[in-house]
């Protein structure tokens, strides 16, 4: 319960205000179409460099929280995911709001994101042996079927075409290919100069969802009415939070799930919602309504996606191995405050109180997060009455501002256009955004685990290194999980297609 | 299958024969240093995609949607010039022309109204968005972008 002797740190009216004005900002940064928290935390590092580092640590702790969650803001209000975290909830959030129901939405994303953000930190705060032990379990087999899973579950979430969902997976993972070899260093697909650095994720993530939304405004702006997108709803707040807590069983896995994948390096909010969104559907009596505007949907994922924000920094705080992207910057703002993670941090006197203020703070980050999110949520509906030609316009600037501040790099603005123009076409033709941007994030992490698998594979088997991939029991129960979702999919695909004709 | 995804069909089966050979091309030409494992895990992607494609002339598929190419070709037009200009006269202003020139040419019966006051109207919007983004990003955050003329 050593925990508990730091909250006289957080409740000063300087870090108060930190927090306020962090929750405040990170909120409106996450709902900004492209400003994903990985930006968002990464622009604020230097403004905490002047600053003592608990108080540095509270401000992008809030930072983190909140843009995860606010990136749901744009999710559900405009089919365009603030964050990779947020691809989950778009998919029934954006439908409530086009049945005029945006305010349940939203008042569901922020109480459900504050739920499983409490369960997270607890977790955090509780498990963190335990848990820092288990992810030791994880060596390069693992997590490159862990990847392998992402793409899998791709193809159950895709619900039109399972075919066309694992190819857009396959090509999202050909996008991460591009660029150096991760291992040997050598230069693969740099068919031109723009593609040296390869595709970065913020890039493709930017390019795939933004640069389709705002062509797609651009070509219905005459032909078609705007989307009725009102933040206008029906139930008052204590009618949400009386429906989210009857929603027991969705709260439950988004947060056990968001926690179990954050504690895993690398993977990160996005596959923590998506994979809670799935498994809630796979048990859920309303199957049928997801993707239509069912609050179960939205409630698994923002649970999960929260949850996932304190277990992300397990590996982190222990091990130095970032849960998730965001994590993996918040280690650049760790190590410029010198603190270098491991046991020794909630040991040393210099650092253990430091390191307790900033878990306590995202305790308070979380009441926060939900006070501030409920008071946007009933006046986030003036982003509606933009017109689409001034959304559009905006969405498309934001997006290059955002593209090119990440590396400060022109070609990333030319990837971004092609990417998202290639995108919009494309799904002209059935594909989907989601499981390119999965295998863009998904593609660093499966591939660095297959050559360095392939090589102790090698030293240990000779030619046949497959052995290596193919044994120990967490390799052979993700390998089951991999093949079930795919064949669930394909019996779905024909169930629905059955239910069709 | 319909014509739309008839073509769409073709257009992944090419690219991924493109993308089959570009990953095996060094099996093909291998190295004076020898045949390495660059293009090993590309190679089982490439595999899979090409597999995939050939299930794909299978597939049934709904009706695609149609482009509306009239509307469309402007908002192209514009966005390619803004890409341009943007290297030559800086972000802030090519990002304020490329506002204004939107908000100008994607405008509803009803503005064609008063064309002056309409004009001096979006203007000002366009100058006003872009102001805050220079006093957001650029005074406060300190974030570099790409300069040319004013900034």
């Amino acid at each position: 319960m050593e925990f508990l002797n730091y909250f006289d740190n957080v409740f000063t009216v300087y870090h108060i205000a930190l927090l306020v004005g962090g929750t405040f900002a990170g909120i409106i940064l996450g709902a900004l179409p492209g400003l994903s928290p990985t930006m968002s935390v990464a622009l604020l590092i230097p403004f905490t460099f002047h600053m003592k580092p608990e108080s540095g640590l509270i401000l992008l702790g809030a930072m983190y929280t909140a843009t995860v969650a606010g990136g749901a803001i744009s999710a559900i209000l405009v089919n365009v995911p603030g964050a990779p975290a947020n691809i989950a909830t778009a998919m029934d959030g954006h439908q409530m709001a086009k049945k005029g129901l945006s305010r349940e939405a939203l008042h569901y994303c922020f109480i459900s994101s504050f739920v499983g953000g409490i369960f997270g930190v607890f977790i955090l705060i509780f498990f963190t042996p335990p848990l820092a032990r288990l992810s030791l379990e994880f060596g390069t087999t693992e997590l490159f079927w862990i990847a392998i899973l992402g793409i899998t579950i791709i193809a159950t979430i895709d619900s039109k075409s399972v075919v066309k969902g694992l190819l857009s997976g396959l090509f999202g993972l050909m996008l991460a290919t591009i660029g150096d070899n991760p291992v040997l260093g050598v230069e693969r697909f740099v068919f031109t100069d723009h593609l040296e650095g390869g595709v970065n994720i913020v890039v493709g993530l930017i390019g795939l969802f933004a640069m389709p939304q705002v062509l797609n405004l651009m070509e219905k702006y005459y032909s078609e009415k705007n989307p009725v997108l009102s933040s206008e709803g029906h139930s008052s707040l204590m009618q949400s939070f009386r429906f989210v807590f009857s929603k027991f069983k969705a709260l439950s896995i988004g947060s056990f799930v968001g926690s179990l994948i954050g504690i895993i390096p690398g993977a990160g909010g996005q596959i923590a919602g998506l994979v809670a969104y799935d498994q809630t559907k796979k048990v859920s009596s309303n199957q049928s309504n997801y993707g239509k505007g069912e609050p179960e949907g939205i409630i698994a994922a923002e649970s999960a996606n929260n949850s996932m924000v304190g277990p992300s920094l397990i590996p982190l705080l222990t091990l130095s191995i970032p849960g998730s992207p965001t994590a993996a910057v918040l280690l650049g703002g760790l190590l410029i405050h010198g603190i270098f993670p491991g046991h020794e941090i909630f040991i040393s006197e210099n650092t253990a109180p430091v390191v307790w203020t900033f878990i306590d703070s995202l305790i308070i980050a979380q009441i926060f997060m939900l006070i501030i999110g409920l008071f946007l949520s009933r006046h986030s509906g003036w982003i509606m009455k933009v017109p689409d030609n001034y959304m559009a316009v905006s969405i498309l600037v934001l997006a290059v501002f955002g593209t090119y501040s990440i590396g400060n790099s022109y070609s990333d603005v030319i990837i971004m256009v092609v990417l998202g123009t290639i995108m919009f076409f494309a799904s002209k033709a059935g594909f989907s955004a989601v499981p390119v941007v999965l295998g863009i994030i998904l593609g660093p992490i499966a591939e660095n685990n297959f050559l360095l698998g392939k090589l102790i594979g090698g030293a240990r088997y000779g030619d046949d290194w497959v052995i290596y991939f193919t044994t120990g029991t967490i390799n052979i129960t993700l390998i089951a999980i991999c093949i079930i979702s795919i064949t669930y999919g394909l019996y779905s695909n024909r169930k629905s297609k059955r239910a069709y004709k | 299958m319909n014509q739309y995804f008839k073509i769409s069909t073709l257009i992944v089966t090419l690219l991924a024969a493109l993308l089959l050979f570009t990953s095996f091309d060094e099996v093909f030409n291998p190295s004076p240093w020898g045949e390495n494992e660059d293009y090993l895990f590309p190679r089982f992607i490439a595999g899979g995609i090409a597999v995939l494609s050939l299930l794909l002339w299978f597939e049934r598929d709904d009706k695609g949607k149609p482009t509306n190419f009239m509307d469309l070709l402007p908002g192209l037009g514009l966005i390619l010039a803004y890409l341009i200009s943007m290297n030559t006269i800086g972000f802030y202003m090519a990002s304020m022309i490329m506002f204004f020139a939107v908000i100008m040419i994607y405008k509803k019966p009803e503005e064609t109204k008063d064309f002056w006051r309409v004009l001096l109207i979006k203007l000002s919007i366009s100058a006003v968005f872009i102001l805050i983004l220079y006093g957001l990003f650029t005074l406060m955050l300190q974030v570099r972008l790409p300069r040319g003329l004013f900034f």
